[in-house]
């Protein structure tokens, strides 16, 4: 019986598998095929015209559907029912269906083939925006045939350098910040050192500046506040906090080699001599073990509760809602930007804000509908009107232009931030639609950054300095050296908080050591290589020398 | 004797005595991090905000649920889920049943490679994007029927109604068929009664995995109508987390904590189980012995 059903089942099983194997190899010819057509015309709807935004030209009378995939879990899929939204939907009369997922959806949509209208992703790096050209719209040819406006408002640094192979630029991010951004100083510093006011009068505002002086402050701060944590930083998790680059740019230890080439800052001795400090505060019972062990909404909820005496922030505006908090609670008390530790040899900080990549990246595809219509959303977004429209509403019903020439808010709209965020995040939605949104645009207003963060940022004026040449310069996805690389940043990052809690010089040393004989057995040779190499090449897209 | 009686006496009694103490150790560890949840989901942001484990509520507050509740739709999801888990286990128990009836007889046809091809499914399986291709294929994305129809059948499922229905006696059969009964009767009206503890059994797995199956509704289905209320508390979770970034300006006030509305949202999605648990518990334990008894 048994070797019966033997002989038949795998004869069966055999029938059966080639049936499926055939079946399959039909179905994936069909869905292959993809619309490789020229784009539409869209002369029946209106005439391209450079000097005027091609949505004010556009005589579609129906509404255009599209559906937008972003690939972000939290994303509002809310469509024109706050006052954002809402005029969009009028001023360009179209419908977007928004659809969000992680990447596992992302995944399907393209194995699927049925691609979304417009698709935003977080990761420039990733292989879906080096293979852009297969499945997206070139922005430059779409800009050419239906929207050539497209080109004033969107800026030509940002284009050039997310130009694929082929010369064309298929995606736009927001935050994209440009050398022009820097140097025209609105976009404000995003770090910084900040001691608790009270702390700082109590101690006679002292200087931290040098290892010195910071151990000493320190160990006042733990004699006399004995309530309070000394020293705080971002929450380390897979990451390093803010005891990793934020502090090498404080620092200012340099970008590149004196040839060009990479630099590897975790091992520039000034940074190293900093580290020991920290180690010694340590030592001395002035950094809490949580510090090391705290995740995001822990080190948040410190925060806001005034824990730390002085903290090492990364991020002032993702955290200036918990400090508001904090500050409203506690006047006088209030976090204040101090200038904290500072090169042992001199060097001035160099600071760091979102660079040339931006943050989220927009892509019109394939199989996008409407093309056409399509681009008019980039255009309209990226414009001086849809910019302000996504900060701050619209001028009469949200905002007003106070005699300074600066954007304020109407005062019922302001009273409802602060008190329902709610009902203003549902109603309003400012600042919250922000595919195209840009820091400079935040310098339009007083009310773009909250209270307790503006001393920061004045803090930092002057400090900033474009780290683009370290953009993207890792090796590609999927190589061996990626691999080797991400194998080096995890031994870096347990390294880091290893030596920072080592009880003394010695094991401090040894650890180190152990971490450069880990990136020699680990390939590192070729990843300073590729960097290299890719440094270079930002170097030629940004006109730098 | 007499004295040896006292001895098994202290004996069981030091025994009963460390049994009674682990077993409330254990319950302890067990009941304390829930009873932290429920009371740190009825304190206030603001309580929270300064940390500590709590034991009592130092400031009572139902603002972590009402912010959960405040999305009108969630009673949508709510019912999305309750009627999927309903229908996908009748279903489910339904259709494993009919299956594992027909299996469990010997005498039918081509028996052993229906029962091999099943075993080889339980080893492999397609992966997830011949998965979305084949359900993309059948028409099933954002369609209700997405948890209903792929769901409707497990050969493990299969395989333990399987084995209790073979411990029905066959004189049972024969009998109903001398009496005239077909299959249709015999299988409706002698085998499932006599199986309640495998279909409950059965019924609780399957039940228990549709109310927290969430990653269905992530891959196939983008209307927001069909989310089902895990989905819909994952979205609720991740936006109140990325609520402090997008904020310009910013709320002084803190009515809620990331951690208060994923503790309430915990709560909120445990206890529909909770309740429903001890009713089939007797059920389940007997089932579970199933799993011990093979042929």
């Amino acid at each position: 019986m048994n070797k019966a059903f033997g002989k038949k089942g795998l004869k069966l099983c055999t029938v059966l598998m080639a049936a499926v194997l055939v079946m399959q190899g039909c179905g994936g010819g069909n869905s292959a095929s993809s619309g490789k057509a020229g784009l539409p015309s869209a002369d029946d709807r209106y005439t391209v015209d450079a000097e005027t935004p091609a949505w004010k030209l556009d005589k579609k009378e129906e509404t255009t559907e599209l559906t937008w995939y972003v690939n972000a879990d939290w994303w509002n899929t809310d469509f024109g029912k706050d006052v954002v939204t809402k005029k969009i939907k009028e001023d360009l009369n179209i419908n977007i269906k928004f659809i969000t997922g992680d990447d596992t959806k992302l995944n399907t949509f393209f194995a699927g083939g049925d691609m979304p209208d417009l698709l935003t992703i977080f990761d420039s790096n990733s292989p879906v925006v080096q293979k852009a050209a297969t499945w997206a719209l070139p922005l430059n040819d779409l800009a050419e045939k239906y929207d050539p406006y497209f080109n004033k408002v969107a800026a030509a640094d940002t284009l050039n350098w997310f130009q694929l192979a082929d010369g064309k630029t298929y995606g736009y991010p927001n935050y994209s910040n440009t050398q022009a951004d820097y140097d025209s100083g609105n976009i404000p510093a995003k770090t910084a050192f900040v001691i608790r006011k009270d702390v700082y009068e109590a101690l006679g505002s002292p200087a931290a500046g040098t290892p010195e002086e910071f151990k000493n402050v320190m160990g006042q701060i733990k004699a006399r506040f004995p309530e309070l944590i000394p020293f705080g930083f971002n929450s380390i998790g897979e990451g390093t906090g803010s005891l990793g680059d934020v502090l090498q740019d404080f620092l200012g230890v340099p970008m590149e080699t004196k040839e060009g080439g990479f630099y590897n800052r975790n091992l520039d001795k000034d940074y190293l001599a900093w580290l020991k400090t920290i180690n010694a505060v340590y030592r001395d019972g002035a950094i809490s073990d949580d510090s090391f062990a705290d995740d995001g909404t822990a080190f948040e909820e410190k925060v806001k509760s005034g824990k730390y005496a002085t903290m090492l922030l990364d991020g002032t505006p993702q955290q200036g809602g918990n400090l508001q908090i904090y500050m409203s609670a506690n006047p006088g008390k209030e976090y204040i930007a101090i200038d904290g530790p500072q090169s042992t040899v001199g060097h001035a900080p160099t600071l760091n804000q979102s660079g040339i990549t931006g943050w989220m990246i927009s892509f019109i595809t394939k199989k996008c509908k409407d093309p056409a219509k399509a681009m008019q959303i980039f255009t309209y977004l990226l414009s001086d009107e849809g910019q302000k429209l996504m900060n701050y509403g619209i001028e009469g019903e949200t905002y007003q232009v106070n005699a300074n020439g600066k954007v304020e808010l109407l005062p019922a709209v302001k009273d409802l931030q602060l008190n329902n965020a709610d009902k203003f995040k549902k109603d309003y939605r400012l600042g919250e639609f922000m595919f195209f949104g840009h820091d400079r645009d935040k310098a339009l207003s007083e009310d773009a950054f909250p209270e307790s963060i503006k001393q920061m940022q004045e803090w930092g004026k002057g400090k900033l300095k474009p780290h683009f040449i370290l953009e993207n310069i890792n090796p590609d996805q999927g190589t061996p050296e990626a691999r080797a690389l991400s194998a080096i940043n995890t031994k870096w990052n347990t390294t880091m908080v290893s030596m920072l809690r080592s009880k003394d010089d010695a094991s401090f040393d040894s650890l180190l050591a152990d971490y450069k004989t880990f990136l020699d057995n680990n390939n590192w040779d070729k990843i300073v290589e590729i960097r290299t190499e890719k440094m270079k090449k930002n170097k030629e897209k940004l006109g730098l020398k | 004797m007499n004295r040896k009686v006292v001895k098994e006496d202290v004996d069981s009694r030091i025994f009963d005595a460390i049994n009674i103490i682990v077993l409330f150790l254990v319950t302890v560890v067990i009941v304390v991090p829930l009873w932290n949840v429920i009371i740190s989901s009825l304190s206030s942001g603001k309580a929270l905000a300064e940390g500590g484990f709590i034991f009592w509520s130092k400031e009572f507050s139902l603002e972590n649920y009402r912010s959960v509740f405040n999305d009108n739709t969630i009673w949508q999801s709510f019912l999305v889920s309750i009627s999927k888990t309903f229908a996908g286990v009748i279903t489910h128990v339904f259709f494993c049943a009919m299956i594992g009836y027909g299996l469990s007889k010997r005498y039918i046809k081509g028996r052993k490679l229906y029962v091999a091809m099943g075993v080889i499914t339980m080893f492999f399986s397609g992966g997830m994007i011949p998965t979305y291709l084949l359900i993309k294929s059948l028409g099933l994305l954002n369609s209700f029927w997405v948890y209903i129809i792929p769901a409707l059948f497990s050969y493990y499922d299969v395989v333990i109604l399987m084995n209790f229905f073979r411990n029905v006696p066959d004189s049972l059969e024969e009998s109903a068929k001398i009496d005239g009964a077909g299959d249709w009767r015999i299988f409706l009206k002698i085998f499932i009664p006599l199986s309640m503890p495998a279909m409950a059994t059965i019924a609780l797995f399957n039940g228990v995995g549709q109310w927290n199956d969430f990653m269905t509704t992530k891959l196939y289905i983008t209307n927001q109508a069909l989310y089902p209320l895990q989905m819909k508390l994952y979205e609720i979770i991740v936006q109140s987390q990325t609520q402090s970034m997008q904020n310009i300006g910013g709320s002084a006030v803190i009515e809620t904590t990331t951690k208060g509305v994923q503790l309430a949202t915990i709560v909120i999605t445990t206890l529909p189980i909770v309740v429903i648990y001890p009713l089939l518990q007797r059920y389940f334990i007997s089932g579970m012995m199933l799993g011990a008894v093979k042929e």
